[in-house]
């Protein structure tokens, strides 16, 4: 046997005995060789850029743990990474999937070599350059320039696209969902629920912007006659430094009305109604307010039409208003009850 | 000819490798964290866990039929303590309307997150539970906190808000689950992934 003969016989031999190592190592892995090699395929969601098998952090810690676990019950690695998958997104992957949109990333590199032989192919191939040619009837030189620019500014623009919509297209599935929430707080007061209106304000209590909220808000109480809810936000911008004057007198008027409905007091809604009134001398629905108190909670029917037949002067009286105050003006004058 | 053309292949490479690049190079501002959640739409995953201060265990299960606002929290966590009375007006304003918030303590012992919890103060309708080996954040896929999940009256994950909640947008959201809506993810701020 020549040295040669024997050289090649043990070259065989030690790949063959590699071979069956390698085989023995795959065909037949440990508890504890699947968990890490589970583990290492797996991103730690709380670090940055390493596998939960080598980060040191509690949540890879508490994962590794968690397939460990997963193993000993039995579970195929397919079931384990797809368990974690279900909770986190393909994004946990160290390796792409190779299907599906990121087949191409895998198939990149192959497409890349393929072309760069197939240049050097096409290159080879091209005949020597022979003796010059007849030169062209020669366009000018500037316009020459100017088509090999515009060429070059087509096939720039063309790359440029082509590569952004390439990567847009893989990053599009990690981009975050934006909008959806956000444009639901964008909405208005009307679609908040008392709820959100009570958690919001018992949050905000001390931005200035929150009184109008309170006043939306007190206002829905009072329609459904909960005045005990209403109240506090009636108070509370009565009592506000922030409140604008429309605000105080709303409050005010809020304050009065359930004072005098709600619990029949009347000098005390007369006494908000005066503050109201202070602020602003001009408002109808405090000049109402009043005089409808006047009328049937004090018996004071002269004052009372008095107030209502100055409302009625008003020019821009709006026509459902007028009417309103007019019918009562007209109850009062003929000596009618309070209704 | 041999030379234009080769010339050109040049350029086009130069070309696209500094493009791409760019392109990539500008994704590393962008947090990995922020994939959408495969769990929204999907039935919530299930869980029994211990209160933090050890007086019983609430489930999912419990709870059927019900929103229920599942958040991650942690004392170490600034974004945490930032949305904390948010969470907690939020809670008591939905009391005994059908919806019920669930704080799951995140990464920390029971007594630091009791400690914290007894400082700032809580809803007594906020269940406050332990995750021990973080079962419950591995299911939920949590990336780091806060990470707040709405589950709707089905038992479906219907929103997840990553980074700081506040009572405008839990109440909101909330509202919009009572309509009927999904309203998805959204991110509103930073999260923290460890202490």
């Amino acid at each position: 046997m020549s040295e040669r003969t024997r050289n090649t016989l043990f070259v065989l031999a030690l790949a063959g005995m590699a071979v069956a190592l390698m085989w023995l190592a795959l065909s037949n892995p440990t508890e504890v060789d699947r968990v890490n090699r589970l583990g290492a395929s797996i991103m730690c969601p709380v670090c940055q850029g390493e596998s939960i098998a080598s980060s040191p952090s509690d949540m890879a810690r508490d994962m590794m743990a968690f397939i460990a676990e997963r193993v000993a019950e039995g579970d195929s690695d397919r079931e384990i990474v797809d368990s974690i998958l279900a909770s986190y997104s393909g994004a946990l992957l160290l390796d792409p999937p190779v299907s599906g949109p990121t087949l191409v990333l895998w198939l990149a590199p192959l497409v890349a070599l393929l072309a760069g032989v197939g240049v050097i192919i096409w290159w080879r191939r091209q005949p020597e350059p022979g003796p010059e040619p007849e030169p062209e009837p020669a366009l000018p030189t500037g316009t020459r320039s100017k088509r090999r620019t515009a060429v070059g500014a087509m096939v720039m623009i063309a790359s440029v696209a082509a590569v952004v919509m390439i990567v847009g297209f893989f990053l599009q599935e990690r981009d975050p969902a934006l909008g959806g929430l956000a444009d639901i707080a964008a909405g208005s007061l009307e679609d908040y629920s008392n709820e959100t209106m009570e958690a919001v304000i018992a949050t905000y209590a001390d931005d200035p912007q929150i009184e109008g909220m309170r006043l939306v808000l007190a206002e829905r109480y009072v329609r459904i006659n909960d005045y005990r809810s209403a109240f506090p936000h009636f108070f509370a911008v009565a009592n506000s430094t922030h409140a604008n004057d429309d605000q105080l007198v709303q409050a005010l008027l809020g304050l009065a009305w359930m004072a005098w409905d709600g619990n029949q007091e009347t000098q005390a809604a007369l006494g908000l109604l005066d503050q109201a009134l202070a602020i602003d001398p001009d408002s109808v629905i405090a000049r109402y307010l009043k005089g409808r108190v006047l009328w049937c909670g004090s018996g004071e029917v002269t004052d009372a039409a008095d107030l209502l037949t100055a409302i009625l002067e008003e020019p821009d009286l709006p026509e459902e208003t007028r009417s309103v105050v007019a019918a009562d003006q007209a109850a009062i004058l003929n000596g009618e009850a309070c209704r | 000819m041999r030379g234009n053309a080769l010339r050109w292949t040049g350029y086009g490479i130069a070309l696209l490798t500094v493009v791409l690049a760019v392109v990539l190079a500008s994704r590393f501002g962008h947090d990995p964290r922020l994939v959408p959640s495969p769990l929204i739409g999907e039935a919530a995953p299930d869980f029994t866990l211990e209160k933090l201060d050890g007086t019983g265990t609430v489930g999912l299960a419990d709870l059927e039929g019900e929103i229920v606002v599942v958040n991650f929290f942690a004392s170490w966590c600034l974004e945490c303590r930032l949305e904390h009375d948010d969470l907690v007006a939020t809670s008591n304003a939905f009391a005994g309307q059908g919806v019920t918030f669930v704080q799951i303590a995140y990464q920390e012992n029971s007594n630091a997150s009791l400690a914290w919890l007894d400082a700032v103060g809580t809803s007594e309708w906020t269940h406050y539970l332990a995750d021990p080996g973080s079962r419950t954040a591995i299911a939920y896929g949590v990336f780091g906190i806060p990470e707040t999940f709405f589950i709707n009256e089905d038992g479906v994950v219907v929103g997840k808000i990553i980074g700081e909640a506040n009572s405008l947008i839990l109440g909101r959201t909330i509202d919009a689950i009572k309509r009927g809506e999904r309203p998805g993810q959204s991110v509103t701020g930073d999260t923290q992934q460890r202490p």
